[in-house]
């Protein structure tokens, strides 16, 4: 999937992306490329691991709003590594927050009716211990 | 991140933990239709659930795999009565328990030194007492891909002392656990109230449970990837000295905190 990506997504072949700007997809192609030549799991050497570990941590240092643009990209595109890598990142975001803590980092609006909070309270209650 | 669609929060969501999903599912409305997806609780329950499903004694009714979680974390009978196991709710992790008929106890058919009761209505919860006997071998085995990877265990002995006790608290018991190159051993002494000396001996080896019994611990080890068996042993073969009231309810592995 990957390779096909590479070997097609010039601009000869002009393939339509309207939910990817190109800021977003040179960022994508990148990753790809970079991830195609390392060799697969079974074969590599645990230094390249790594390396490569590394890089990826490197690779989402980004502000929010272009880790979430890359995710909705592996989204949309299917590379289901990406879409690993950037959603656990996220996920690392919100680990230990509460709900408030979650809302603030990520600007969310808080859209529950006072019934419904309660609701969620009730439903979850041993989260809210 | 208003504009991801759901799917993408479930995938965001199951790199968490099943705290943090519940926790979490107090943020928006998007968050809380996430947090209830069979996507997520797929992966925070135990990667062989479906197998440990069929072997359950009790079949179980639910319509969410979050429903089946919550269900799971409490001790289930799989394998005929003869191991139970449950999830612990905030990591995931699996715990067994061992029943005593699932383990080798030394002349554990003979009458004379050991002798099997059930525990409750039910017919498959048997428990066994010492009658009398010098020698005291216990063991029990599971294999480690039955456990949950990557995590440290330790196991213990659950038992209870009866009113009818005598001699266990002369001489120290051994305890073991061995999986391929890990191996601890260790010497526990049970309490015992001493009649002739009225006075109660070496407390804190013994631990209540919750369930009202006690536990003695054997050892830990870490459970990596590897198709391995645990060996888990409390033995006592070198006094002659006879025992007796020892209430053996089976052997339990749990994930260290």
């Amino acid at each position: 999937m990957i390779k096909h990506m590479i070997e097609d997504n010039c601009a000869d072949n002009g393939i339509p992306l309207p939910n990817v700007t190109s800021k977003i997809l040179s960022k994508v192609i990148e990753y790809c490329k970079k991830h195609v030549e390392t060799p697969k799991l079974d074969e590599r050497a645990t230094f390249v691991d790594d390396e490569l570990k590394a890089w990826d941590a490197d690779f989402v240092k980004v502000d929010q709003a272009t880790l979430f643009d890359l995710i909705l990209a592996a989204n949309y595109l299917n590379i289901k590594s990406l879409l690993d890598l950037t959603c656990q990142t996220v996920a690392d975001m919100i680990k230990g927050k509460t709900p408030k803590e979650i809302r603030k980092t990520f600007n969310i609006k808080n859209d529950f009716t006072l019934e419904e909070e309660d609701e969620v309270c009730r439903e979850n209650q041993w989260a809210f211990e | 991140m208003e504009m991801l669609p759901e799917d993408c929060i479930c995938t965001i969501l199951s790199f968490t933990s099943p705290l943090q999903t519940s926790k979490s599912s107090l943020v928006s409305t998007t968050f809380r239709s996430a947090s209830e997806s069979d996507v997520v609780w797929d992966r925070f329950l135990p990667p062989d659930y479906q197998d440990l499903l069929l072997r359950l004694v009790k079949t179980l009714k639910f319509s969410t795999k979050k429903e089946l979680f919550f269900l799971l974390c409490n001790w289930v009978l799989i394998d005929g009565g003869r191991k139970s196991f449950k999830i612990d709710k905030y990591s995931g992790k699996k715990s067994y328990l061992l029943s005593a008929r699932e383990l080798f106890i030394a002349w554990n058919s003979d009458p004379m030194y050991w002798i099997w009761k059930h525990i409750s209505q039910s017919r498959l919860e048997e428990v066994i007492e010492l009658i009398s006997s010098s020698w005291i071998e216990i063991h029990g085995k599971i294999k480690t891909p039955m456990l949950s990877k990557n995590t440290t265990y330790v196991a213990y002995l659950k038992m209870r002392i009866s009113n009818r006790a005598y001699g266990l608290n002369m001489t120290p018991f051994e305890v073991s656990v061995e999986v391929g190159k890990q191996a601890s051993h260790g010497t526990v002494c049970l309490c015992g109230h001493d009649k002739e000396k009225q006075q109660t001996v070496r407390m804190e080896m013994l631990r209540e449970r919750e369930d009202g019994w006690m536990e003695v611990e054997l050892g830990e080890f870490f459970n990596g990837e590897n198709d391995e068996e645990v060996k888990m042993s409390f033995t006592e073969t070198k006094d002659y000295h006879l025992k007796a009231g020892l209430v053996i309810g089976g052997i339990e592995l749990r994930p260290k905190l």
